[in-house]
């Protein structure tokens, strides 16, 4: 793995000057909490690093709420998206994996995706419900982001991960190689501090191994139970970085306008005939359940659910997921 | 590598004839602008401009290749506003998508064919289909059940099967009517009068989820293997690209894993019927 290190005040002289040529958006802490903002220069000193995670999933970015899907794409800048935790990062692999696919790929997910930088960002400290371990998922990224932002202490610190990543960085006069290589072990302890944290939190949550078993095991009681606070809103869904399902519109002129939903809207599985097989909401409850931890997995390499607790945060009904795994583990 | 092909967009097809099938069924024949052709059991997404789009299964030959007919059930939205339509304007068509009747195994078999309500229109392609390849099969059985003679489209079909050499079909009603003088009872009560060697048979089974239940539980009993029975599954197929995921039914997308699936294939998925 290669290094890279700038002074901070490098590293926002360097964002500056990229806001020329790119459209840059960046995790920043407000008085609401934090999230992903375009960055105009007066922003870059506020830009949140290390700290677990912005509050919309980094999907919004790749799949809008609504788009025309027949109409010419306008070439926009390119992008960098900086400060996405490895949970989000790990989603979009399911994306790519849907909208990308060989036989029927989506033109304006794929042109987004290759127009935009990914900077990761080693996550430091966690959440109430990030529990990203318990489904083989590190705080930090080594595989899918092209690159990954550490700042220690003023000095910042970007990991190469993708040839995207290393020409993006050949690029930059002011990147300069790691020399002191005792940071390494620095970031590593930082990286084991924030998995110990999480493998504390998380005890006795039954891991991935043991997800889909048990909720395709599950008996009919528990989502009727669970399901009786849930009010069909579709937040966990909004919110997930790996539920992508949507609805096509039709407007005049053969026009088709992708619109995101969610299977647990009413009317999802209705066909004109009228069947429903979700009609009933502890089915839809269910099938929520069962796309992550069982369909999915069965269907795709990458993992439907990846811990980043967003779900129980947005549930209204104080769902929490993570209680009914606890339970069914019992 | 990826090709740029835009999956979203829609041919334009022009409709030229609008045939009456059943007071609720009609017939459209649209000639689309590009060149279009399909394999029998797959589906298109056809849609009414400015409206709404849905996915259908031809009733046309797949050997036609500059003509398609979707044979269309006024049931909902976008179905009411394709009756409204007449000859002259332009439809939308994508696809075709997933995976038709896979005909190269049925060489050298009996085929046999349980139909149901609108079900018959899909199977109207695959008879066409099996016309083209009757050398290679020993024989072709259609059963068919509507709700009422009146129900029953394509009454001119029955009649040529039965004179077309290797083919034989029967109707039957659930309600007779004055005129009616031929099975009363739903399709299934339509094997027992059959003769067909099931060891080397394959049954096709189209219609109504009822129907398709009750259908394959008696072809079981009559001794098919799981793998002997294809399934032409119908659910809300939206996009047609494996994504949008309307239609999944347990792991499978039915717009890209099916429509066409075997028993076998689909008996563990939960709520297959509904």
């Amino acid at each position: 793995m290669q290094y890279n290190s700038f002074t901070k005040e490098e590293w926002d002289k360097t964002l500056e000057h990229l806001l020329l040529s790119y459209t840059i958006f960046a995790s920043i802490e407000n008085e609401f909490g934090q999230d992903y903002e375009l960055i105009r220069p007066s922003d870059i000193a506020r830009i949140s690093y290390n700290k677990p995670k912005p509050a919309t999933s980094l999907k919004s970015f790749f799949l809008p709420v609504k788009e025309n899907v027949t109409s010419e794409r306008v070439d926009e800048k390119p992008r960098i998206i900086l400060g996405i935790p490895n949970c989000d990062i790990e989603g979009l692999s399911l994306l790519d994996e849907i909208y990308l696919d060989n036989e029927y790929n989506d033109i304006f997910y794929r042109k987004r995706r290759e127009d935009t930088l990914l900077i990761s960002s080693d996550c430091i400290g966690i959440q109430e419900h990030c529990h990203c371990l318990s489904y083989n998922i590190k705080p930090y990224s080594n595989k899918n982001a092209d690159l990954a932002v550490i700042n220690l202490d003023g000095t910042i610190v970007l990991r190469i991960i993708t040839g995207k990543g290393e020409d993006f960085i050949k690029k930059i006069p002011a990147a300069r190689s790691l020399e002191d290589k005792s940071v390494i072990s620095v970031i590593e302890k930082e990286q084991l501090a924030t998995e110990t944290l999480l493998a504390t939190s998380n005890k006795g949550l039954p891991d991935y191994k043991k997800t889909g078993k048990l909720v395709s095991e599950a008996k009919a009681e528990i989502w009727e139970k669970y399901s009786t606070r849930c009010v069909s809103c579709g937040a966990c869904t909004t919110i997930c970085p790996t539920c992508t399902c949507f609805l096509l519109l039709d407007k005049p002129g053969f026009e088709k306008v992708k619109q995101m939903d969610a299977c647990q809207y009413p009317g999802f599985e209705r066909v004109a005939g009228g069947e429903d097989a979700l009609f009933e909401l502890h089915n839809r409850f269910k099938n929520r359940y069962m796309c992550k931890y069982v369909w999915k997995p069965g269907k795709f390499n990458s993992f439907a659910c990846t811990g980043c607790g967003r779900c129980i945060e947005a549930c209204i009904g104080k769902i929490n997921k993570n209680e009914i795994f606890m339970e069914l583990a019992k | 590598m990826l090709n740029d092909k835009n999956i979203y967009k829609p041919i334009r097809a022009k409709l030229t004839n609008v045939i009456d099938e059943s007071p609720l069924i009609k017939t459209f024949v649209l000639v689309p602008e590009d060149k279009f052709s399909f394999k029998t059991g797959q589906f298109i997404e056809l849609s009414v401009d400015g409206i709404g789009e849905a996915p259908f299964t031809p009733s046309s030959s797949p050997l036609v290749t500059e003509k398609i007919e979707v044979t269309v059930m006024k049931t909902g939205y976008v179905t009411e506003y394709m009756h409204m339509l007449k000859p002259g304007v332009y439809m939308g068509i994508r696809g075709p998508y997933g995976r038709g009747y896979p005909l190269e195994s049925f060489f050298g078999k009996e085929v046999l064919i349980l139909g149901g309500g609108c079900g018959l229109a899909p199977i109207r392609s695959l008879l066409y289909a099996l016309e083209g390849i009757k050398d290679k099969l020993v024989k072709v059985i259609l059963c068919y059940g509507s709700k009422t003679p009146a129900d029953c489209i394509y009454k001119p079909l029955f009649d040529r099967l039965n004179s077309t050499e290797k083919f034989e079909a029967h109707r039957t009603v659930d309600k007779a009517d004055e005129d009616w003088n031929g099975s009363v009872g739903v399709a299934t009560t339509l094997l027992n009068k059959i003769k067909i060697n099931i060891e080397n048979s394959v049954a096709v089974v189209c219609g109504p989820p009822i129907m398709m239940k009750f259908g394959t539980i008696r072809l079981l009993e009559l001794g098919y293997k799981e793998n002997q029975i294809y399934l032409s599954m119908e659910k809300n197929m939206s996009c047609g690209l494996g994504k949008c995921g309307h239609c999944m039914m347990g792991e499978f997308f039915v717009c890209k894993d099916g429509p066409v699936f075997t028993y076998a294939e689909l008996k563990n998925t939960p709520d297959i019927w509904k």
